[in-house]
């Protein structure tokens, strides 16, 4: 079978054509669907730290919806524990968004500074503040971590936590996502002596290591030494860049 | 005009015939695409640390090598020669978008955990090679059941380590744990290593081992 340079043309053309419109059509007909679902996710996560759903309900989608709505509320500061308004807009848009949050943390981690507008998650009930959520970032041995670490009404004590650790190692790295790990955090206390004091990830079982200081010691993941490592940093460095921020709930401004 | 008793006859007669059943079968075990062709290695142990994730990308694979071969058996008449390759990468890397996006719309939590191993499947030599292989020189129907049997020989390999993998590595399967606590109390652990590649390398190279040595397969030297 001969076939001409003009058929292999066309036919590479044809191809071309027939797939990138599958693909394309695909790929829109699905995209509210696909991004609900990251929303819901990262919702999902911020509700999971701060110990929603109380009632024992399973944490599907409209009850994220739902929970999302009447319980949590996003609020965004500056690094004073002042309420930030629109003039700190970093991307241009002329609100304040996640997307500014994430660019002044970048930039903050880059230049290891304070970030200049911050974002906190409080938990609801009714007009009553019963918890706060603040993001965590940092960097594990392969890739980012994140996660967000509740903290009670008065701003004193770890009430919940969620990790991601999306490229770390399965069964090592990634067990900062497993219960096990998270729920280790529940009731560690955030100050010492009137000052903000970060929690510590230590290497090994927190009740040998610091044994005076077991209120403020979480147990490392074996095998996952610098994974571990990135968990500590980035509280410690949450803990201080809302360190106004929570100085002043803990006064009950 | 044929008369309605050899059309009947001619549907039926290649529906499940010799070729059709060897097409389907042979790969699960005589000629498992992993075991014994050593292809698709990379996904073997990337993915097999749970058996969801391998349940998961096994269908995946399934899916896009079945496909992927009726449609390049739909057309391999009209392909030419010189550029084959490259149309049949192209559907296959099209393919592999869909599935892809499907997953995260569909299995959010699942594509999460996936990650990148599924859009890596355009590089899964498996599927290439059985559209160049096999699509290319017969009919959709024999294809399609010769991708199924490629993908299933896969997938069982797949799962088959995994439940290895995760029962050894996490004490779980499916995720639900099924080694007793009280196990973990006199003092057994979780072996660190089949968490790791190299625990599914040596998985791997023994369930070679035991295939070959049922089947009497040997590499030509």
């Amino acid at each position: 079978m001969a076939f001409s340079n003009g058929y292999i043309f066309g036919f590479a053309g044809a191809i071309c054509v027939v797939c990138s419109l599958a693909v394309s059509g695909v790929s829109l007909s699905l995209r509210d669907k696909q991004e609900l679902n990251r929303t819901r996710d990262e919702q999902g996560s911020i509700l999971g730290a701060l110990g929603l759903p109380d009632d024992g309900s399973v944490l599907d989608g409209p009850t994220i919806d739902k929970l999302w709505k009447e319980r949590v509320e996003q609020r965004f500061i500056k690094p004073d524990g002042t309420p930030a308004d629109a003039s700190l807009d970093q991307d241009g848009d002329g609100d304040l968004d996640a997307d500014d949050v994430s660019k002044a943390v970048d930039a903050a981690r880059k230049a290891d500074t304070k970030p200049a507008v911050l974002s906190v998650y409080v938990r609801l009930d009714g007009k009553r503040e019963e918890a706060y959520a603040i993001p965590l970032s940092g960097n594990g041995l392969w890739g980012p971590l994140g996660g967000y670490l509740a903290l009670d009404a008065q701003g004193r004590e770890v009430t919940g936590s969620t990790f991601f650790a999306p490229k770390e190692t399965p069964g090592l790295g990634a067990e900062i996502q497993e219960p096990a790990f998270e729920d280790q955090w529940k009731g560690k206390k955030l100050v010492k002596g009137g000052k903000s004091a970060p929690v510590r990830v230590v290497k090994g079982q927190a009740a040998n290591l610091c044994p005076d200081d077991i209120d403020y010691c979480v147990d490392g993941v074996s095998g996952a030494t610098i994974t571990s490592r990135g968990v500590d940093e980035m509280v410690a460095r949450a803990v201080g860049w809302y360190d106004a921020y929570l100085t002043k709930i803990r006064k009950g401004a | 005009m044929s008369s309605p008793a050899t059309e009947i006859q001619q549907e039926r007669a290649p529906l499940f015939g010799k070729k059709e059943r060897a097409a389907l079968l042979d790969p699960l075990s005589d000629d498992n695409p992993i075991t014994v062709q050593v292809l698709g290695i990379c996904s073997a142990l990337a993915v097999t640390i749970q058996m969801n994730r391998a349940l998961v990308m096994a269908a995946a694979v399934i899916a896009v090598v079945c496909t992927s071969n009726v449609v390049i058996s739909l057309i391999r008449n009209l392909i030419p020669p010189s550029i084959r390759i490259i149309v049949q990468l192209s559907v296959i890397a099209s393919l592999v978008i869909v599935v892809d996006q499907i997953l995260q719309a569909f299995m959010y939590d699942v594509a999460k955990q996936l990650s990148v191993f599924v859009g890596l499947i355009i590089t899964n030599c498996i599927i290439m090679g059985r559209a160049e292989a096999f699509a290319m020189a017969n009919p959709p129907w024999q294809s399609f059941l010769d991708g199924l049997g490629n993908g299933l020989g896969y997938g069982i390999i797949l799962v088959a380590v995994a439940v290895f993998r995760e029962l050894l590595g996490s004490g779980s399967l499916m995720g639900f744990k099924v080694i007793p606590q009280a196990v973990y109390d006199l003092g057994y652990v979780n072996n660190g290593l089949m968490v790791l590649a190299p625990g599914a390398f040596i998985l791997l190279g023994l369930m070679i081992w035991a295939q070959r040595t049922w089947t009497g397969y040997a590499e030509e030297a």
